[in-house]
């Protein structure tokens, strides 16, 4: 009798992720040592924290299978919100919350909108994503604001430290651990699932789909402020464009996740978004400029969609059936 | 001795676990109209795709005029011969007659500049109707045409090629009217006189015997039988025995006794939904299954999903256990106590990448859950395994995407989910569907086990099952109820009700 081990589904997927992490940072490490140094893994947790915030939200959209590419406008809107509030004297408790309600606001719209009117979801957040990075502009004429932030304790959010690590860093696992447990564990996380696989049978099963698609869009909003928070809180200043580098690195940590381990989910997406602030990080560290690293890490982004959806990959190969020398005359058929 | 127009040699193919055909011998003749029958998920579907080149066949050879071919796309399949007209012909519905037939070939030497010289369309065009007399106006767009003439210009489109020996029609009568068929039968005549060999699909013996010289019926991914059609009318054979592969009666369950028939569960009163049917009415009674006779058009779909919530009702009132309801959403139906077994389970019925349990569990994730929505991960698995037991599931594996399971298999997540999803009535679209013997008489077996404690409702297109399975049965013809006020009693009864939209008596 032969015994067979089975490991638990996807460990084969799992295992190679941590593989390609050891390569990754081997190859960093070697061509720069302070690459393993505290200080830069403590770099590494807090932009991870930043990236994987506003990850988190788009999950839970590529989950109902659509897309947003509004949050970098809405995050750099609810960043100028927060600066403003912070401007004129206000406390934390009331400007952070009304920057989140900014990012919520514009959510709902767009998930109302997608969901319930149908509007096509690139279209529609592509545009009010542009709105929101324009009314970023409104507060201060596009001036950067910066008054008050000394005195207000927002810099405290990137300084403070539990347990030995940043505060930030410590809110991202936390984060992530609530929406690992409501994704996964309950029938909430159920009927998101549903509703991105297969919305016909999910609707035919009793899952408000529209609802959900339109809470998704919530998530992402709202998300995507508590990842301009901690930009903020670590320039110290609200600039208009504070959100405007989180669209990709938010994709990509998704969609490399999902080409990782098989499926989007919440742990995926955190695998992802380790690897690309690992990347990012690494590679700035190298002193290579960032056009460069946001180019590669773009095309690491692109190789994983194309891994993960097999429509795609079916047309791609099409495609290459076509290059080939064909022997058949060329039909065209409607 | 010449060599038939196309022979076929120990063909297999396989999908996953599925064996799709196994070890299929076929010899079609020259000239000749050879009928492919075969229940739902036989393996006559994959056998043409294979022939016509849309799957690539594990094993076996295939001939053509007695040179082996391979073909690995369609258009290699049309070089050697071999045209298909699919079930619902692809045709541009604002293009005339004449250019959809010479669609991408307008030109012999085309370049992407050439012009289209419609009155030269028009003469070749007119060159194919001299050899194939048919009498329709091809200056028509296909957007002005009725059903058979789209059928007719899908097959000159087809033979637009001049060197096609084969012609492959699948399921070409089932949207058709009895005349649009004695029209379509005219054509294939003339084919056949030409030395063109003609496959056809079918699911309707009648128009075998009229028209076929040779037929072939599958069963389970094998061929059980191939012979002339006057041997099947000389022996007095049962195709529908052949296809199913033992008597009709063993499949279904016994029917209910009078004394088992309890009280209403549903009573429906002229429903009407514009487009599809107007003022339907019945009782269903707990321990009776009401049988519904409907074919593609008749709104027996539509039917189930009013009733079902998905699509809006103008009028009419259902009462279930002496509620009325008006559910306006799946949602809303669910509540109320129905639950749907959609007539495409794969677009309805599942989230193919997820698992049975995922599946079984969905349509009452209040019951697959406790405090705050949190799952009972260990009790669903328990209760998917007794669903899973009970149906004989296979492969019994709870964690597998249901992808993998064969369509029998998947049906009966399908119901595992009704089942979990502890419903008053319980309504069965084509529940049999690409489903094979075994799996279909489990499925009969349940439906008669749960009417015993529900409402059970089974829509249907084939005669035979809707008659089979129901102790009542009404049909349903162009979105009018067709019975009379004691339900329909004979299955030729319901079949000229479901067919012709008239009531006979024998």
């Amino acid at each position: 009798m032969t015994r067979t081990f089975t490991l638990p589904a996807g460990s084969g997927r799992f295992l190679a992720f941590l593989l390609l992490v050891v390569l990754v940072a081997t190859a960093f490490t070697l061509a720069e040592p302070r690459f393993l140094s505290t200080q830069n893994m403590s770099a590494v947790t807090r932009h991870m924290a930043a990236n994987g915030l506003a990850a988190l939200g788009l999950t839970f959209v590529v989950i109902v299978r659509k897309f947003d590419l509004s949050f970098a406008g809405t995050a750099c809107f609810a960043a100028m919100t927060i600066g403003y509030l912070i401007a004129l004297g206000q406390p934390l408790w009331i400007a952070i919350p009304a920057g989140i309600v900014v990012g919520a606001a514009i959510g709902a719209f767009n998930g109302v909108v997608i969901s319930y009117f149908r509007f096509p979801d690139i279209v529609t957040t592509i545009a009010t994503g542009s709105i929101a990075a324009g009314l970023a502009f409104v507060y201060s004429n596009g001036r950067t604001i910066f008054q008050n932030f000394m005195s207000s304790g927002i810099l405290d959010l990137n300084d403070a430290r539990v347990f030995g690590y940043s505060l930030s860093f410590v809110f991202l696992l936390g984060l992530y651990a609530v929406a690992w447990f409501f994704m996964h564990r309950t029938r909430y996380g159920a009927s998101f699932y549903a509703t991105g696989e297969n919305p016909v049978a999910a609707y035919y099963s009793g899952v408000p789909t529209r609802l959900y698609t339109m809470l998704a869009f919530v998530a992402c909003g709202v998300t995507c402020v508590f990842a301009v928070l901690l930009i903020l809180a670590e320039s110290g200043t609200a600039d208009t464009n504070e959100g405007a580098n989180l669209l990709m690195p938010a994709y990509a940590g998704v969609f490399l996740g999902t080409a990782l381990l098989g499926r989007t989910s919440v742990l995926a997406t955190l695998a992802g978004t380790f690897l690309i602030t690992m990347l990012l990080d690494g590679f700035s560290l190298l002193g290579i400029p960032f056009y460069y690293s946001d180019g590669v890490v773009s095309a690491i982004l692109l190789a994983g969609v194309v891994f993960f959806d097999a429509r795609l990959r079916e047309f791609l190969s099409d495609i290459g059936s076509f290059l080939q020398p064909a022997s058949v005359k060329k039909e065209k058929r409607s | 001795m010449t060599a038939p127009a196309l022979r076929a040699r120990a063909i297999s193919k396989r999908f996953g676990p599925v064996n799709a055909l196994s070890e299929v011998d076929f010899v079609l003749d020259t000239g000749e109209v050879h009928a492919l029958l075969g229940v739902n998920g036989a393996g006559k579907s994959t056998f043409i795709k294979i022939l016509s080149g849309v799957y690539r066949k594990d094993e076996g050879s295939i001939e053509v005029g007695g040179e082996a071919i391979d073909c690995r796309d369609p258009k290699e399949a049309i070089r050697h011969g071999i045209a298909t007209v699919q079930q619902h012909p692809e045709l541009v519905a604002d293009f005339t007659g004449y250019e959809n037939i010479f669609l991408g070939r307008e030109a012999a030497r085309s370049g992407l500049f050439s012009r289209i010289e419609r009155t030269d369309l028009s003469r070749r065009a007119n060159a194919l109707l001299k050899r194939f007399p048919v009498d329709i106006d091809l200056s028509k767009t296909v957007a002005e045409m009725s059903a058979v003439e789209r059928e007719i210009v899908a097959i000159l489109q087809a033979l637009a090629g001049d060197h096609i020996r084969v012609l492959i029609l699948d399921e070409p009568t089932s949207t058709l009217t009895e005349v649009e068929k004695t029209v379509l039968f005219r054509l294939l005549d003339t084919l056949r006189q030409g030395g063109i060999s003609v496959l056809y699909i079918t699911h309707r013996l009648e128009e075998v015997m009229e028209i076929a010289d040779r037929l072939s019926v599958f069963r389970g991914g094998r061929m059980v039988a191939s012979m002339p059609v006057a041997d099947v009318k000389a022996k007095n054979l049962s195709l529908a025995e052949l296809m199913l592969g033992e008597a009709l009666d063993h499949v279904f369950p016994p029917r209910a006794e009078p004394d088992a028939i309890g009280e209403t569960v549903l009573a429906v009163r002229g429903l009407t939904a514009a487009g599809a049917f107007s003022n339907i009415g019945f009782e269903l009674r707990r321990g009776e299954i009401l049988g519904i006779f409907g074919l593609v058009g008749s709104g027996a779909d539509e039917l189930a999903k009013a009733l079902f919530g998905a699509i809006p009702v103008e009028g009419g009132s259902v009462v279930l256990k002496g509620h009325t309801i008006a559910p306006r959403s799946p949602r809303e139906a669910l509540k109320a106590g129905i639950f749907l077994v959609p007539g495409d389970r794969r677009v309805e019925g599942l989230a193919l990448t997820e698992t049975s349990i995922f599946n079984i569990t969905l349509a009452n994730l209040k019951r697959a859950s406790g405090a705050a929505g949190i799952l009972k991960r260990a009790g669903n698995r328990t209760a998917s395994g007794e669903f899973a037991t009970r149906l004989s599931l296979s492969p019994p594996n709870l964690s597998m995407p249901v992808s993998g399971f064969s369509g029998g298999n998947q049906q009966k997540i399908v119901v595992a989910k009704g089942l979990f999803a502890e419903a008053d009535v319980y309504i069965f679209v084509e529940p049999t569907i690409g489903v094979d013997i075994g799996a279909r008489a489990k499925l009969y077996g349940l439906m008669r086990e749960l009417s015993g404690t529900a409402g059970v409702i089974v829509l249907s297109s084939d005669c035979d099952e809707a008659h089979g399975i129901a102790d009542r049965t009404f049909a349903l013809y162009k979105g009018r109820q067709i019975a009379p006020p004691d339900g329909l009693q004979t299955r030729n009864q319901l079949l000229m009700a479901g067919i012709m939209g008239e009531l006979h008596r024998d």
